[in-house]
Protein backbone atom coordinates (compact mmCIF):
# COMPACT_ATOMS: atom_id res chain seq x y z
CA UNK A 1 0.00 0.00 0.00
CA UNK A 2 2.87 2.36 0.79
CA UNK A 3 4.56 1.36 -2.42
CA UNK A 4 1.33 2.14 -4.27
CA UNK A 5 1.32 5.54 -2.60
CA UNK A 6 4.93 6.26 -3.53
CA UNK A 7 4.45 5.06 -7.11
CA UNK A 8 1.35 7.17 -7.61
CA UNK A 9 3.05 10.25 -6.19
CA UNK A 10 6.07 9.80 -8.45
CA UNK A 11 3.88 9.25 -11.50
CA UNK A 12 1.79 12.35 -10.78
CA UNK A 13 4.93 14.42 -10.26
CA UNK A 14 6.51 13.20 -13.47
CA UNK A 15 3.33 14.00 -15.38
CA UNK A 16 2.80 17.46 -13.85
CA UNK A 17 5.77 19.69 -13.07
CA UNK A 18 3.57 21.75 -10.72
CA UNK A 19 3.32 18.87 -8.24
CA UNK A 20 5.38 19.49 -5.11
CA UNK A 21 5.84 17.34 -2.03
CA UNK A 22 6.08 19.05 1.35
CA UNK A 23 6.86 17.04 4.44
CA UNK A 24 7.14 18.07 8.06
CA UNK A 25 10.36 16.10 8.50
CA UNK A 26 8.52 12.78 8.30
CA UNK A 27 8.40 9.93 5.79
CA UNK A 28 11.74 8.20 6.24
CA UNK A 29 12.33 5.83 3.27
CA UNK A 30 8.81 6.49 1.96
CA UNK A 31 10.04 9.23 -0.35
CA UNK A 32 13.29 7.65 -1.56
CA UNK A 33 11.94 7.13 -5.07
CA UNK A 34 10.36 10.59 -5.22
CA UNK A 35 13.61 12.21 -4.08
CA UNK A 36 15.54 10.23 -6.67
CA UNK A 37 13.19 11.08 -9.55
CA UNK A 38 12.11 14.61 -8.58
CA UNK A 39 14.73 15.94 -6.17
CA UNK A 40 13.93 19.60 -6.75
CA UNK A 41 10.30 19.09 -5.87
CA UNK A 42 10.88 17.53 -2.47
CA UNK A 43 10.60 20.17 0.24
CA UNK A 44 11.31 19.24 3.82
CA UNK A 45 9.59 22.14 5.57
CA UNK A 46 11.02 21.23 8.94
CA UNK A 47 9.20 20.31 12.12
CA UNK A 48 6.87 23.24 11.60
CA UNK A 49 3.55 21.86 10.39
CA UNK A 50 1.47 24.99 10.83
CA UNK A 51 3.79 27.06 8.65
CA UNK A 52 4.06 24.16 6.19
CA UNK A 53 0.29 24.04 5.62
CA UNK A 54 0.08 27.83 5.29
CA UNK A 55 3.00 27.73 2.88
CA UNK A 56 1.26 25.05 0.81
CA UNK A 57 -1.68 27.46 0.49
CA UNK A 58 0.69 30.14 -0.78
CA UNK A 59 2.26 27.75 -3.29
CA UNK A 60 -1.19 26.74 -4.53
CA UNK A 61 -2.11 30.41 -4.89
CA UNK A 62 0.62 30.86 -7.47
CA UNK A 63 -0.23 27.73 -9.43
CA UNK A 64 1.54 24.80 -7.77
CA UNK A 65 -0.05 21.50 -6.72
CA UNK A 66 1.28 20.78 -3.23
CA UNK A 67 0.96 17.38 -1.58
CA UNK A 68 1.53 17.93 2.14
CA UNK A 69 2.64 14.94 4.15
CA UNK A 70 2.60 14.47 7.88
CA UNK A 71 1.37 12.07 10.51
CA UNK A 72 -2.40 12.31 10.83
CA UNK A 73 -1.88 13.52 14.40
CA UNK A 74 -0.27 16.64 12.88
CA UNK A 75 -1.74 16.84 9.38
CA UNK A 76 -4.64 17.44 9.74
CA UNK A 77 -5.06 17.56 13.51
CA UNK A 78 -2.36 20.01 14.57
CA UNK A 79 -3.09 22.18 11.54
CA UNK A 80 -6.89 22.11 11.39
CA UNK A 81 -7.12 25.89 11.45
CA UNK A 82 -4.59 26.38 8.64
CA UNK A 83 -6.48 23.81 6.57
CA UNK A 84 -9.78 25.55 7.23
CA UNK A 85 -8.67 29.13 6.72
CA UNK A 86 -5.65 29.06 4.41
CA UNK A 87 -6.69 26.20 2.11
CA UNK A 88 -10.34 25.13 2.27
CA UNK A 89 -11.83 28.62 2.50
CA UNK A 90 -10.57 29.38 -1.00
CA UNK A 91 -10.87 25.88 -2.39
CA UNK A 92 -7.14 25.68 -3.10
CA UNK A 93 -5.81 22.49 -4.70
CA UNK A 94 -3.77 21.12 -1.82
CA UNK A 95 -3.69 17.42 -0.95
CA UNK A 96 -3.15 16.68 2.72
CA UNK A 97 -1.67 13.27 3.42
CA UNK A 98 -2.19 12.09 7.00
CA UNK A 99 -0.14 8.96 7.64
CA UNK A 100 -0.34 6.55 10.56
CA UNK A 101 -3.99 7.35 11.22
CA UNK A 102 -5.81 5.35 13.86
CA UNK A 103 -3.60 3.25 16.12
CA UNK A 104 -0.64 2.68 13.76
CA UNK A 105 1.71 4.18 16.36
CA UNK A 106 0.30 1.84 18.95
CA UNK A 107 3.31 1.92 21.25
CA UNK A 108 3.81 5.69 21.24
CA UNK A 109 0.64 6.77 22.97
CA UNK A 110 -1.94 9.45 22.38
CA UNK A 111 0.36 12.06 20.80
CA UNK A 112 0.88 9.97 17.66
CA UNK A 113 -2.52 8.29 17.50
CA UNK A 114 -5.31 9.85 15.51
CA UNK A 115 -8.93 8.83 15.89
CA UNK A 116 -10.57 12.23 15.43
CA UNK A 117 -9.16 13.30 12.05
CA UNK A 118 -12.09 12.20 9.89
CA UNK A 119 -14.53 14.03 12.14
CA UNK A 120 -12.50 17.24 12.01
CA UNK A 121 -11.93 17.02 8.27
CA UNK A 122 -15.55 16.23 7.44
CA UNK A 123 -16.78 19.39 9.14
CA UNK A 124 -14.58 21.67 7.02
CA UNK A 125 -16.41 22.95 3.92
CA UNK A 126 -14.87 22.18 0.50
CA UNK A 127 -12.59 19.50 1.95
CA UNK A 128 -12.91 16.08 0.32
CA UNK A 129 -12.00 13.10 2.52
CA UNK A 130 -10.50 9.85 1.25
CA UNK A 131 -9.69 6.74 3.28
CA UNK A 132 -8.26 3.91 1.17
CA UNK A 133 -8.26 0.31 2.39
CA UNK A 134 -5.65 -1.38 0.21
CA UNK A 135 -3.07 -0.68 -2.49
CA UNK A 136 -5.71 -0.52 -5.23
CA UNK A 137 -7.81 2.00 -3.36
CA UNK A 138 -4.63 3.92 -2.53
CA UNK A 139 -3.65 4.26 -6.17
CA UNK A 140 -7.18 5.29 -7.14
CA UNK A 141 -7.35 7.72 -4.19
CA UNK A 142 -4.12 9.44 -5.19
CA UNK A 143 -5.43 10.02 -8.71
CA UNK A 144 -8.78 11.16 -7.37
CA UNK A 145 -6.97 13.59 -5.03
CA UNK A 146 -5.08 15.03 -7.98
CA UNK A 147 -8.02 15.39 -10.37
CA UNK A 148 -10.24 16.81 -7.62
CA UNK A 149 -8.21 20.02 -8.12
CA UNK A 150 -9.35 21.24 -4.71
CA UNK A 151 -8.63 20.57 -1.04
CA UNK A 152 -8.41 16.87 -0.19
CA UNK A 153 -7.55 15.01 2.98
CA UNK A 154 -6.21 11.54 2.23
CA UNK A 155 -6.13 9.36 5.33
CA UNK A 156 -3.40 6.73 5.44
CA UNK A 157 -4.01 4.14 8.15
CA UNK A 158 -2.67 0.67 8.90
CA UNK A 159 -1.26 -0.34 5.56
CA UNK A 160 -0.25 -3.98 5.82
CA UNK A 161 -3.61 -5.69 6.11
CA UNK A 162 -3.68 -7.12 2.62
CA UNK A 163 -5.86 -6.55 -0.42
CA UNK A 164 -9.61 -6.19 -0.28
CA UNK A 165 -10.03 -5.84 -4.03
CA UNK A 166 -9.09 -8.43 -6.66
CA UNK A 167 -7.38 -5.87 -8.89
CA UNK A 168 -6.98 -2.22 -9.80
CA UNK A 169 -9.88 0.23 -9.55
CA UNK A 170 -10.19 2.24 -12.73
CA UNK A 171 -11.63 5.44 -11.33
CA UNK A 172 -12.59 6.37 -7.84
CA UNK A 173 -15.82 8.33 -8.07
CA UNK A 174 -16.26 10.50 -5.02
CA UNK A 175 -18.80 9.20 -2.55
CA UNK A 176 -19.41 5.75 -4.00
CA UNK A 177 -19.52 2.62 -1.85
CA UNK A 178 -17.73 -0.33 -3.44
CA UNK A 179 -19.18 -3.74 -2.75
CA UNK A 180 -16.36 -6.15 -1.95
CA UNK A 181 -18.39 -9.17 -0.84
CA UNK A 182 -21.90 -10.43 -1.51
CA UNK A 183 -23.56 -12.41 1.26
CA UNK A 184 -26.95 -13.30 2.65
CA UNK A 185 -29.59 -10.66 2.07
CA UNK A 186 -31.30 -11.39 5.39
CA UNK A 187 -28.24 -10.38 7.42
CA UNK A 188 -27.04 -6.84 8.11
CA UNK A 189 -24.66 -5.28 5.59
CA UNK A 190 -21.19 -4.24 6.69
CA UNK A 191 -19.79 -0.89 5.58
CA UNK A 192 -16.16 -0.29 6.51
CA UNK A 193 -13.36 2.10 5.68
CA UNK A 194 -9.57 1.96 5.66
CA UNK A 195 -7.92 -0.76 7.70
CA UNK A 196 -11.26 -2.08 8.96
CA UNK A 197 -12.41 -3.29 5.54
CA UNK A 198 -10.11 -6.29 5.95
CA UNK A 199 -11.64 -6.99 9.38
CA UNK A 200 -15.12 -6.63 7.95
CA UNK A 201 -14.32 -9.15 5.20
CA UNK A 202 -13.00 -11.65 7.75
CA UNK A 203 -16.12 -11.25 9.91
CA UNK A 204 -18.40 -11.47 6.88
CA UNK A 205 -16.70 -14.63 5.67
CA UNK A 206 -17.63 -16.45 8.86
CA UNK A 207 -21.28 -15.29 8.70
CA UNK A 208 -21.82 -14.93 4.94
CA UNK A 209 -22.57 -11.22 5.04
CA UNK A 210 -22.24 -8.50 2.39
CA UNK A 211 -19.46 -5.91 2.69
CA UNK A 212 -18.98 -2.49 1.16
CA UNK A 213 -15.80 -0.45 1.28
CA UNK A 214 -16.08 3.32 1.70
CA UNK A 215 -12.82 4.85 0.40
CA UNK A 216 -14.46 8.24 -0.13
CA UNK A 217 -16.02 9.60 3.04
CA UNK A 218 -16.82 13.11 1.92
CA UNK A 219 -18.75 13.69 -0.16
CA UNK A 220 -20.64 10.47 0.49
CA UNK A 221 -23.28 9.48 -2.03
CA UNK A 222 -26.63 9.62 -0.25
CA UNK A 223 -28.19 7.61 -3.07
CA UNK A 224 -25.60 4.88 -2.67
CA UNK A 225 -25.99 4.73 1.09
CA UNK A 226 -29.78 4.59 0.80
CA UNK A 227 -29.59 1.83 -1.79
CA UNK A 228 -27.39 -0.25 0.50
CA UNK A 229 -29.65 0.49 3.49
CA UNK A 230 -32.73 -0.62 1.53
CA UNK A 231 -30.96 -3.76 0.34
CA UNK A 232 -30.10 -4.71 3.91
CA UNK A 233 -33.41 -4.98 5.74
CA UNK A 234 -31.69 -6.39 8.82
CA UNK A 235 -29.70 -3.18 9.23
CA UNK A 236 -26.18 -1.89 8.73
CA UNK A 237 -22.94 -2.22 10.65
CA UNK A 238 -20.19 0.34 10.19
CA UNK A 239 -16.56 -0.37 11.07
CA UNK A 240 -13.75 2.18 11.31
CA UNK A 241 -10.46 2.68 13.13
CA UNK A 242 -11.69 6.12 14.20
CA UNK A 243 -13.93 7.58 16.86
CA UNK A 244 -17.58 6.55 16.72
CA UNK A 245 -18.22 10.30 16.77
CA UNK A 246 -18.06 12.09 13.45
CA UNK A 247 -16.57 9.39 11.25
CA UNK A 248 -17.96 6.80 8.84
CA UNK A 249 -20.72 5.58 11.18
CA UNK A 250 -21.86 9.12 11.80
CA UNK A 251 -21.78 9.95 8.10
CA UNK A 252 -23.90 6.90 7.27
CA UNK A 253 -26.47 7.57 9.96
CA UNK A 254 -26.71 11.25 9.00
CA UNK A 255 -27.99 10.03 5.65
CA UNK A 256 -30.10 7.06 6.73
CA UNK A 257 -31.82 8.93 9.55
CA UNK A 258 -33.27 11.38 7.06
CA UNK A 259 -33.76 9.31 3.93
CA UNK A 260 -33.79 5.58 4.66
CA UNK A 261 -34.26 4.89 8.38
CA UNK A 262 -32.30 1.80 9.32
CA UNK A 263 -30.89 0.15 12.40
CA UNK A 264 -27.19 0.93 12.38
CA UNK A 265 -24.54 -0.52 14.67
CA UNK A 266 -21.52 1.78 14.73
CA UNK A 267 -18.31 -0.06 15.56
CA UNK A 268 -15.42 2.32 16.09
CA UNK A 269 -13.20 3.74 18.78
CA UNK A 270 -15.23 4.57 21.88
CA UNK A 271 -15.09 8.19 23.01
CA UNK A 272 -11.90 7.81 25.01
CA UNK A 273 -8.10 7.76 24.71
CA UNK A 274 -6.03 4.59 24.82
CA UNK A 275 -5.16 3.45 28.33
CA UNK A 276 -2.17 1.27 27.52
CA UNK A 277 0.31 0.60 24.77
CA UNK A 278 1.09 -2.54 22.85
CA UNK A 279 0.87 -3.94 19.36
CA UNK A 280 -1.66 -2.58 16.89
CA UNK A 281 -3.68 -5.77 17.45
CA UNK A 282 -3.56 -5.17 21.20
CA UNK A 283 -4.93 -1.62 20.87
CA UNK A 284 -7.72 -2.77 18.57
CA UNK A 285 -8.67 -5.25 21.29
CA UNK A 286 -8.49 -2.59 24.00
CA UNK A 287 -11.02 -0.55 22.02
CA UNK A 288 -13.21 -3.50 21.02
CA UNK A 289 -12.23 -3.36 17.34
CA UNK A 290 -10.66 -6.82 17.10
CA UNK A 291 -12.49 -9.57 15.24
CA UNK A 292 -13.62 -11.32 18.42
CA UNK A 293 -15.17 -8.28 20.11
CA UNK A 294 -16.56 -6.74 16.93
CA UNK A 295 -17.94 -10.14 15.90
CA UNK A 296 -19.71 -10.58 19.22
CA UNK A 297 -21.36 -7.18 18.83
CA UNK A 298 -22.42 -8.03 15.29
CA UNK A 299 -23.87 -11.34 16.44
CA UNK A 300 -25.84 -9.59 19.17
CA UNK A 301 -27.06 -7.06 16.60
CA UNK A 302 -28.23 -9.90 14.33
CA UNK A 303 -29.90 -11.60 17.31
CA UNK A 304 -31.74 -8.43 18.31
CA UNK A 305 -32.88 -7.86 14.74
CA UNK A 306 -34.30 -11.39 14.65
CA UNK A 307 -36.10 -10.84 17.97
CA UNK A 308 -37.52 -7.53 16.78
CA UNK A 309 -38.94 -8.91 13.54
CA UNK B 1 9.64 48.71 -8.56
CA UNK B 2 7.49 51.59 -9.79
CA UNK B 3 5.09 50.83 -12.63
CA UNK B 4 4.56 54.53 -13.37
CA UNK B 5 5.84 55.49 -16.78
CA UNK B 6 5.35 59.24 -17.26
CA UNK B 7 5.60 62.39 -15.12
CA UNK B 8 1.91 63.06 -15.75
CA UNK B 9 0.97 59.62 -14.58
CA UNK B 10 3.30 60.05 -11.61
CA UNK B 11 1.51 63.27 -10.67
CA UNK B 12 -1.85 61.51 -10.82
CA UNK B 13 -0.54 58.76 -8.62
CA UNK B 14 0.88 61.26 -6.13
CA UNK B 15 -2.57 62.78 -5.85
CA UNK B 16 -3.88 59.41 -4.84
CA UNK B 17 -3.04 57.86 -1.52
CA UNK B 18 -3.05 61.04 0.56
CA UNK B 19 -2.82 59.65 4.10
CA UNK B 20 -5.30 62.13 5.59
CA UNK B 21 -7.88 61.28 2.95
CA UNK B 22 -7.34 57.58 3.49
CA UNK B 23 -7.85 58.04 7.23
CA UNK B 24 -11.09 59.83 6.41
CA UNK B 25 -12.13 56.82 4.32
CA UNK B 26 -11.39 54.57 7.27
CA UNK B 27 -13.42 56.79 9.59
CA UNK B 28 -16.32 56.86 7.14
CA UNK B 29 -16.30 53.08 6.89
CA UNK B 30 -16.02 52.62 10.62
CA UNK B 31 -18.81 55.09 11.27
CA UNK B 32 -21.08 53.66 8.57
CA UNK B 33 -20.54 50.13 9.81
CA UNK B 34 -20.31 50.99 13.52
CA UNK B 35 -17.19 48.93 13.68
CA UNK B 36 -13.95 48.71 15.63
CA UNK B 37 -10.22 48.32 14.81
CA UNK B 38 -9.84 51.96 13.68
CA UNK B 39 -6.53 52.38 15.48
CA UNK B 40 -5.21 49.12 13.96
CA UNK B 41 -5.76 50.58 10.49
CA UNK B 42 -4.38 54.02 11.32
CA UNK B 43 -0.97 52.72 12.34
CA UNK B 44 -0.30 51.27 8.87
CA UNK B 45 -1.72 54.04 6.66
CA UNK B 46 1.65 55.44 5.58
CA UNK B 47 3.08 51.94 5.13
CA UNK B 48 0.34 50.86 2.73
CA UNK B 49 0.42 54.28 1.08
CA UNK B 50 4.08 53.89 0.16
CA UNK B 51 3.62 50.28 -0.91
CA UNK B 52 0.68 50.93 -3.23
CA UNK B 53 1.98 54.22 -4.56
CA UNK B 54 5.62 53.36 -5.14
CA UNK B 55 6.20 49.62 -5.07
CA UNK B 56 3.33 47.23 -5.71
CA UNK B 57 2.88 46.40 -9.39
CA UNK B 58 -0.57 45.50 -10.69
CA UNK B 59 -0.39 45.07 -14.47
CA UNK B 60 -3.46 46.66 -16.02
CA UNK B 61 -4.52 47.92 -12.57
CA UNK B 62 -5.96 44.43 -12.12
CA UNK B 63 -5.93 43.23 -8.49
CA UNK B 64 -5.82 39.63 -9.72
CA UNK B 65 -3.22 40.12 -12.48
CA UNK B 66 -1.01 37.06 -12.65
CA UNK B 67 2.19 39.09 -12.73
CA UNK B 68 1.34 41.24 -9.71
CA UNK B 69 3.31 41.79 -6.56
CA UNK B 70 1.63 40.51 -3.42
CA UNK B 71 0.65 42.46 -0.33
CA UNK B 72 -0.29 39.99 2.36
CA UNK B 73 -2.04 41.66 5.28
CA UNK B 74 -1.30 39.12 7.96
CA UNK B 75 -2.65 41.49 10.65
CA UNK B 76 -6.14 41.31 9.20
CA UNK B 77 -7.39 43.78 11.80
CA UNK B 78 -5.90 46.62 9.78
CA UNK B 79 -7.96 45.78 6.71
CA UNK B 80 -9.71 49.16 6.56
CA UNK B 81 -6.36 50.73 5.64
CA UNK B 82 -6.16 48.37 2.69
CA UNK B 83 -9.79 49.09 1.74
CA UNK B 84 -8.88 52.79 1.72
CA UNK B 85 -6.07 52.07 -0.76
CA UNK B 86 -8.37 49.94 -2.89
CA UNK B 87 -10.80 52.86 -2.89
CA UNK B 88 -8.02 55.18 -4.10
CA UNK B 89 -7.25 52.70 -6.89
CA UNK B 90 -10.88 52.53 -7.95
CA UNK B 91 -11.17 48.87 -6.97
CA UNK B 92 -13.79 49.84 -4.40
CA UNK B 93 -16.41 52.51 -4.89
CA UNK B 94 -18.19 54.87 -2.53
CA UNK B 95 -21.02 52.42 -1.95
CA UNK B 96 -18.50 49.92 -0.56
CA UNK B 97 -17.41 52.58 1.91
CA UNK B 98 -20.85 53.82 2.88
CA UNK B 99 -22.35 50.32 2.85
CA UNK B 100 -19.69 48.78 5.09
CA UNK B 101 -21.12 46.01 7.30
CA UNK B 102 -24.61 46.26 5.81
CA UNK B 103 -26.35 42.89 5.75
CA UNK B 104 -25.13 40.87 2.79
CA UNK B 105 -22.12 43.11 2.11
CA UNK B 106 -18.90 41.76 0.68
CA UNK B 107 -16.26 43.53 2.75
CA UNK B 108 -15.70 41.94 6.11
CA UNK B 109 -14.14 43.24 9.29
CA UNK B 110 -10.96 41.24 8.69
CA UNK B 111 -9.03 40.46 5.53
CA UNK B 112 -10.84 37.94 3.31
CA UNK B 113 -9.10 36.69 0.19
CA UNK B 114 -12.32 36.26 -1.73
CA UNK B 115 -12.26 40.04 -2.14
CA UNK B 116 -10.19 40.94 -5.20
CA UNK B 117 -7.24 42.92 -3.88
CA UNK B 118 -6.91 41.03 -0.60
CA UNK B 119 -4.48 38.12 -0.83
CA UNK B 120 -5.16 36.19 2.37
CA UNK B 121 -7.91 35.41 4.81
CA UNK B 122 -6.48 36.61 8.08
CA UNK B 123 -7.45 37.94 11.44
CA UNK B 124 -6.71 34.66 13.04
CA UNK B 125 -3.16 35.79 13.60
CA UNK B 126 -0.02 34.06 12.44
CA UNK B 127 -1.56 32.73 9.22
CA UNK B 128 -0.87 35.31 6.54
CA UNK B 129 2.88 35.35 6.89
CA UNK B 130 3.15 31.60 6.25
CA UNK B 131 0.95 31.94 3.17
CA UNK B 132 3.21 34.80 2.06
CA UNK B 133 6.27 32.58 2.53
CA UNK B 134 4.60 29.98 0.30
CA UNK B 135 3.78 32.59 -2.34
CA UNK B 136 7.38 33.83 -2.24
CA UNK B 137 8.67 30.27 -2.56
CA UNK B 138 6.36 29.66 -5.53
CA UNK B 139 7.38 32.88 -7.28
CA UNK B 140 11.06 32.02 -6.84
CA UNK B 141 10.46 28.57 -8.28
CA UNK B 142 8.79 30.21 -11.27
CA UNK B 143 11.78 32.50 -11.68
CA UNK B 144 9.78 35.73 -11.81
CA UNK B 145 10.83 39.07 -10.31
CA UNK B 146 7.55 39.48 -8.45
CA UNK B 147 7.81 40.42 -4.79
CA UNK B 148 5.82 39.65 -1.65
CA UNK B 149 5.22 42.03 1.25
CA UNK B 150 3.70 40.70 4.46
CA UNK B 151 2.50 43.16 7.09
CA UNK B 152 2.34 41.66 10.56
CA UNK B 153 1.45 43.33 13.81
CA UNK B 154 3.94 43.34 16.66
CA UNK B 155 1.34 41.65 18.84
CA UNK B 156 0.98 39.05 16.10
CA UNK B 157 4.62 38.13 16.65
CA UNK B 158 3.38 36.21 19.72
CA UNK B 159 2.21 33.54 17.27
CA UNK B 160 4.55 30.59 16.73
CA UNK B 161 4.05 30.09 12.97
CA UNK B 162 5.59 33.52 12.32
CA UNK B 163 8.89 32.22 13.65
CA UNK B 164 8.51 28.92 11.80
CA UNK B 165 8.01 30.93 8.63
CA UNK B 166 11.01 33.14 9.41
CA UNK B 167 13.26 30.08 9.65
CA UNK B 168 11.94 28.73 6.38
CA UNK B 169 12.23 32.07 4.55
CA UNK B 170 15.88 32.43 5.51
CA UNK B 171 16.71 28.79 4.85
CA UNK B 172 15.27 28.99 1.34
CA UNK B 173 16.92 32.35 0.66
CA UNK B 174 13.67 34.15 -0.11
CA UNK B 175 15.06 37.52 -1.09
CA UNK B 176 11.76 38.31 -2.81
CA UNK B 177 9.95 38.47 0.54
CA UNK B 178 9.69 41.49 2.85
CA UNK B 179 8.21 41.19 6.31
CA UNK B 180 6.94 44.53 7.60
CA UNK B 181 6.32 44.73 11.32
CA UNK B 182 3.77 47.34 12.40
CA UNK B 183 5.49 48.02 15.70
CA UNK B 184 2.86 50.14 17.41
CA UNK B 185 3.62 48.72 20.83
CA UNK B 186 0.09 47.59 21.57
CA UNK B 187 -1.92 44.43 21.32
CA UNK B 188 -5.51 43.73 22.27
CA UNK B 189 -5.19 43.81 26.05
CA UNK B 190 -2.29 46.17 26.64
CA UNK B 191 1.21 47.12 25.59
CA UNK B 192 3.38 44.48 24.00
CA UNK B 193 5.90 45.07 26.78
CA UNK B 194 3.33 44.25 29.44
CA UNK B 195 1.69 41.31 27.69
CA UNK B 196 4.64 39.45 26.17
CA UNK B 197 7.82 41.46 25.73
CA UNK B 198 9.28 41.18 22.23
CA UNK B 199 12.77 42.45 23.00
CA UNK B 200 14.97 43.74 20.22
CA UNK B 201 13.08 42.88 17.04
CA UNK B 202 15.83 44.01 14.70
CA UNK B 203 18.32 41.80 16.48
CA UNK B 204 15.88 38.92 16.44
CA UNK B 205 15.19 39.08 12.71
CA UNK B 206 18.84 39.72 11.91
CA UNK B 207 19.73 36.62 13.89
CA UNK B 208 17.15 34.67 11.89
CA UNK B 209 19.04 35.64 8.73
CA UNK B 210 16.95 38.60 7.56
CA UNK B 211 18.30 41.83 6.11
CA UNK B 212 16.75 44.22 8.61
CA UNK B 213 16.07 47.95 8.91
CA UNK B 214 14.14 50.06 11.39
CA UNK B 215 12.20 53.10 10.28
CA UNK B 216 9.65 55.67 11.40
CA UNK B 217 6.56 54.01 9.94
CA UNK B 218 4.77 57.34 9.46
CA UNK B 219 7.56 59.06 7.50
CA UNK B 220 6.64 58.22 3.91
CA UNK B 221 9.99 59.23 2.44
CA UNK B 222 11.90 57.24 5.04
CA UNK B 223 9.71 54.18 4.54
CA UNK B 224 10.17 54.38 0.79
CA UNK B 225 13.94 54.73 1.14
CA UNK B 226 14.14 51.85 3.60
CA UNK B 227 12.18 49.54 1.29
CA UNK B 228 14.44 50.43 -1.63
CA UNK B 229 17.54 49.90 0.49
CA UNK B 230 16.34 46.52 1.73
CA UNK B 231 15.72 45.28 -1.82
CA UNK B 232 19.12 46.56 -2.88
CA UNK B 233 21.09 44.88 -0.12
CA UNK B 234 21.41 41.48 1.52
CA UNK B 235 21.36 39.28 -1.57
CA UNK B 236 19.76 35.94 -0.85
CA UNK B 237 18.21 37.16 2.38
CA UNK B 238 14.57 37.80 3.18
CA UNK B 239 13.93 41.36 4.33
CA UNK B 240 12.46 42.69 7.55
CA UNK B 241 11.33 46.27 7.97
CA UNK B 242 10.61 47.15 11.57
CA UNK B 243 8.28 50.13 11.32
CA UNK B 244 7.90 52.16 14.50
CA UNK B 245 4.29 53.34 14.43
CA UNK B 246 1.66 54.92 16.64
CA UNK B 247 -1.55 53.02 17.13
CA UNK B 248 -4.40 55.37 16.18
CA UNK B 249 -1.99 57.72 14.36
CA UNK B 250 -3.57 60.83 12.82
CA UNK B 251 -6.33 61.55 15.30
CA UNK B 252 -4.76 62.86 18.51
CA UNK B 253 -7.39 61.52 20.88
CA UNK B 254 -6.97 58.03 19.43
CA UNK B 255 -3.18 57.95 19.41
CA UNK B 256 -1.71 55.33 21.72
CA UNK B 257 -5.07 54.97 23.44
CA UNK B 258 -5.78 51.26 23.14
CA UNK B 259 -9.50 51.78 23.71
CA UNK B 260 -9.63 52.61 19.99
CA UNK B 261 -8.82 48.99 19.23
CA UNK B 262 -12.39 48.34 20.36
CA UNK B 263 -14.32 51.61 20.48
CA UNK B 264 -17.01 52.52 17.96
CA UNK B 265 -17.56 56.03 16.72
CA UNK B 266 -20.58 58.06 17.75
CA UNK B 267 -21.72 61.21 15.89
CA UNK B 268 -19.59 63.41 18.13
CA UNK B 269 -16.35 61.40 18.04
CA UNK B 270 -16.78 60.89 14.31
CA UNK B 271 -17.05 64.65 13.74
CA UNK B 272 -14.11 65.35 16.06
CA UNK B 273 -11.97 62.74 14.36
CA UNK B 274 -12.75 64.06 10.88
CA UNK B 275 -11.90 67.59 12.05
CA UNK B 276 -8.65 66.38 13.53
CA UNK B 277 -7.51 65.16 10.11
CA UNK B 278 -7.46 68.80 8.96
CA UNK B 279 -8.76 68.12 5.48
CA UNK B 280 -10.05 71.22 3.68
CA UNK B 281 -13.84 71.46 3.88
CA UNK B 282 -14.03 68.26 5.88
CA UNK B 283 -15.92 69.62 8.88
CA UNK B 284 -19.21 67.79 9.32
Amino acid sequence: MREAFSNALVRLALADPKVLLLTGDHGYALFDEFRKRCPDRYINAGIAEQNMVGMAAGLARVGFRPFVYGLAAFVPIRTVEQIKLDIAHDNLPVVLLGDGAGFVYSHLGTSHQSTEDIACARAIPNLEVLSPADRFEMTASMYRAYVANGPVYLRMGKSDRGDVHAGPIDTLSPGLLIQVRTGRADLPGLIATGSMVRTALDLAQQRDMSVWSAPSLKPLSADDVCAVARACAAGLVTLEEHSVLGGLGAAITEITSERAPARVLRIGVPDRFSDHCGTHAYLLREHGLDAENAGARIDAFIQNAALAS
Amino acid sequence: MSSVATPQAQARVEQRFAPARMRRTVLEMAYAGSTVHIACAFSIIELVTVLYRNHLRYPGNDPRAEGRDYLVLSKGHGVMAQYACMHELGWLNDSHIQGYFKDGSELKGLSDSRVAGLEVTSGSLGHGFSVGVGIAMGLKRKGTDQTVYAIVGDGELNEGPIWEGALVAAHHRMDNLMLIVDKNGFQAMGTTDDVLALGDLSAKFTSFGFETLEVDGHDEAAVDAAIRQLWATGEGKPKALIARTVKGKGVPFMESDNRWHYTRLNPQTFAEAIDALGLPGAST
